[in-house]
């Protein structure tokens, strides 16, 4: 069995602060790495391929200087990674990008199974997997929770707001799987050492994938004409103190100064 | 059709969508419409005028079952063809934004996720949408036609408008879907809604046993309030059906307490519309301060039942 993964090399949001007064996003020293939800991706598709037999192969789609960070990803037992080179400038829209994977998953050749995340740290569109999904002509399983291959099948469990549902989808599809699908093991010494002479390929759009870069910016439906961070004004008074007694007496001093809650005892 | 569709699976956010839609669509004097997609169309999808659409788009078919995505974007797509919109609204739940975006790669069409605001202009959208969880806002221009956006619940209001719509069925084709549902589980109900609870007691993996809720409800008591929780408190210690934040339920309480929360992006956006925030967190370094009117350095396990005591004794309200 061949599995194609799609990792991103995605920035911490958690890290991106907001000047208050400007609205202006701090980007600059934002960290960069493959993202917490790709863990479980490739937790999936290593767990398929361990039960299942085959090959797993990563794709990704971003900057070349994202190379070295690949190696943790080809720790956890794949083939191979192979990075393609961002064409755009700054971010890759989640329409271009669906373009580009689709190209290079037909490129791998005889891919059975599509394993994703369902949605990345940085993107957070959700688009990516169903756009490829369809791109690709392959039925997804989204939000899934569970992956098995039963009777040449792809069965799992998908978690929608309101149901779970087992589906059966045949080969080959795509799974898009949710953080709360498995625990993600941690590599060992040893298969860090091992994932150092494994290959991250380069690819190019044009060269390799014969797309247009033309024709890709054409693609990018979304044209961003302005962003700025959302402000949020908090009091932010802080506590503390051994006496807990004290503490509340304090407190609840302070919402009935402010008329957060009435007094009247 | 010029104009906006609007689609969800739940209603109530379809009468959100169609809240913003009608107002923008005043102002351009252009037209909004509602699409229903299932197995057979219930009497009353009409009163959807009610809350302001001009048509009801109905699809109706055997294969709109259990939110396969395959026959439900054969039926979205097969609609936005036929009434070809310059807006599509789809309710940003997983199955929206699931079909959504299939949809939007077939038509060729972009997609502005978790749109917080849009305007129309000679056809041409520009929607704000929520960016890296929700830590900042990009405006984008969408150059294709139909644009799409996805918006999550609670962010436009519905507004009675009392009118009249016209219901027409729309004969999209739909093909048998390669993925089949073996087994249909329904959740469990949640209880009250969180989204309309004046006060929320926010449950954190900082909370040791599900032995201690007493301890969180006992406080939501004294506000009419309810007890909420944190994903992981959801979806891995499964405590509650439900959690608060970017991927699930967003509150707008006159008060959120918070017990044993560290203040990740994805949760505070669930909560960053209350009125006043109150935090209780072992960790004085916990980012949930910075996000809060009131922090308390403290285990949540001592200090929450002596902080309703001392409540009880000086709000004569609360007692
Ligand atoms: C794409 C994506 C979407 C997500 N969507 C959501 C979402 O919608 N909602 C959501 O909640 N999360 C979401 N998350 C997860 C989120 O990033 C955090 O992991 C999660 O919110 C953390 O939950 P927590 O604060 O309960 O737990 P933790 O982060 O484990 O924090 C527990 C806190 O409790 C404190 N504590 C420990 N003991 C005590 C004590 N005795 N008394 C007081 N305090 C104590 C600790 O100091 C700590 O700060 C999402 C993540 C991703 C990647
Ligand atoms: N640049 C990328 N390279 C490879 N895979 C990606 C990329 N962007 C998104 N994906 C895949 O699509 C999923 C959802 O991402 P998104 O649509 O950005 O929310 C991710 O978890 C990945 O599996």
């Amino acid at each position: 069995m061949k599995i194609a993964v799609c990792i991103k090399y995605s920035l911490d949001a958690s890290e991106v602060k907001v000047d208050p007064a400007s609205k202006e996003l701090k980007m600059a020293g934002v960290p960069y790495k493959v993202g917490v939800i790709d863990k479980h991706v490739l937790e999936t598709a290593v767990t398929l391929k361990e039960t299942y037999g085959g090959t797993v192969h990563a794709l990704t789609v971003g900057p070349t200087k994202a190379k070295e960070s690949f190696r943790e990803a080809l720790a956890f037992g794949l083939e191979d990674v192979t990075l393609i080179e961002n064409p755009l400038e700054g971010e890759v829209a989640p329409d271009v990008t669906a373009v580009i994977l689709a190209k290079a998953i037909e490129k791998l050749g005889d891919v059975d199974v599509v394993v994703c995340g369902e949605v990345s740290d940085d993107g957070f569109t959700y688009q990516v997997p169903p756009r490829l999904a369809e791109a690709l002509h392959m039925p997804q399983i989204s939000f899934a929770r569970t992956a098995a291959i039963e009777d040449g099948q792809l069965v799992a469990d998908r978690d929608l707001e309101d149901s779970v549902q087992t589906v059966a989808a045949p080969l080959p599809a795509l799974i898009s799987v949710m953080e709360e699908c498995n625990t993600p093991r941690r590599p060992t010494l040893l298969e860090a050492m091992k994932a150092k002479k494994k290959p991250v390929n380069i690819w190019n759009v044009e060269t390799d994938l014969g797309l247009s870069i033309a024709e890709l910016q054409q693609k990018a439906a979304l044209e961003k004409v302005h962003a700025e961070g959302v402000v949020v004004h908090r009091k932010q008074y802080v506590l503390k103190g051994d006496d807990l007694n004290a503490l509340s007496n304090e407190l609840v001093d302070l919402l009935l100064a402010d008329h957060i809650i009435e007094g009247g005892a | 059709m010029a104009g906006i569709l609007v689609y969800s699976e739940k209603q109530q956010l379809v009468r959100e969508l169609l809240g913003k839609a009608r107002q923008i669509a005043d102002e351009k004097g252009t037209a909004v419409a509602a699409v229903y997609l299932g197995e057979s169309i219930p009497a009353d999808v009409a009163e959807f005028g009610d809350w302001g659409a001009d048509t009801v788009y109905t699809v109706a078919s055997p294969l709109l079952v259990g939110l396969n995505p395959e026959t439900y974007t054969d039926a979205l797509a097969g609609v936005i063809e036929q009434v070809e919109p310059d807006l599509v609204l789809v309710g940003a739940t997983k199955s929206g934004l699931e079909i959504s975006a299939r949809v939007a790669a077939r038509l060729g069409a972009g997609v502005a996720s978790f749109c917080v605001d849009f305007s129309l202009d000679h056809g041409f959208v520009t929607a704000d949408c929520m960016i890296y969880s929700g830590v900042g806002k990009n405006t984008y221009k969408i150059k294709t036609q139909p644009a799409l956006a996805t918006v999550n619940a609670a962010v436009f209001t519905a507004v009675e408008t009392g009118g009249v719509a016209k219901v027409t069925a729309v004969d999209a084709a739909i093909k048998e879907p390669a993925l089949k549902i073996i087994e249909y589980k329904e959740k469990a109900a949640a209880g009250v809604k969180w989204e309309d609870a004046p006060m929320i007691v926010d449950v954190g993996q900082g909370m040791n046993s599900q032995d201690d809720l007493p301890i969180a409800e006992s406080l939501a008591a004294l506000f009419d309030g309810q007890v909420a929780c944190s994903r992981p408190v959801s979806s891995e210690r499964d405590w509650f059906p439900e959690w608060l934040g970017l991927s699930g339920k967003r509150v707008h309480a006159d008060l959120t307490v918070t017990l044993g929360i560290s203040g990740s992006v994805q949760h505070v956006v669930g909560i960053r519309d209350s009125k006043t925030i109150i935090a209780v967190n072992t960790d004085e370094n916990a980012g949930i301060f910075s996000q809060a009117d009131y922090g308390v350095v403290a285990d949540l396990h001592e200090f929450v039942p002596i902080f309703t005591d001392v409540l009880k004794a000086k709000s004569a309200k609360l007692a």
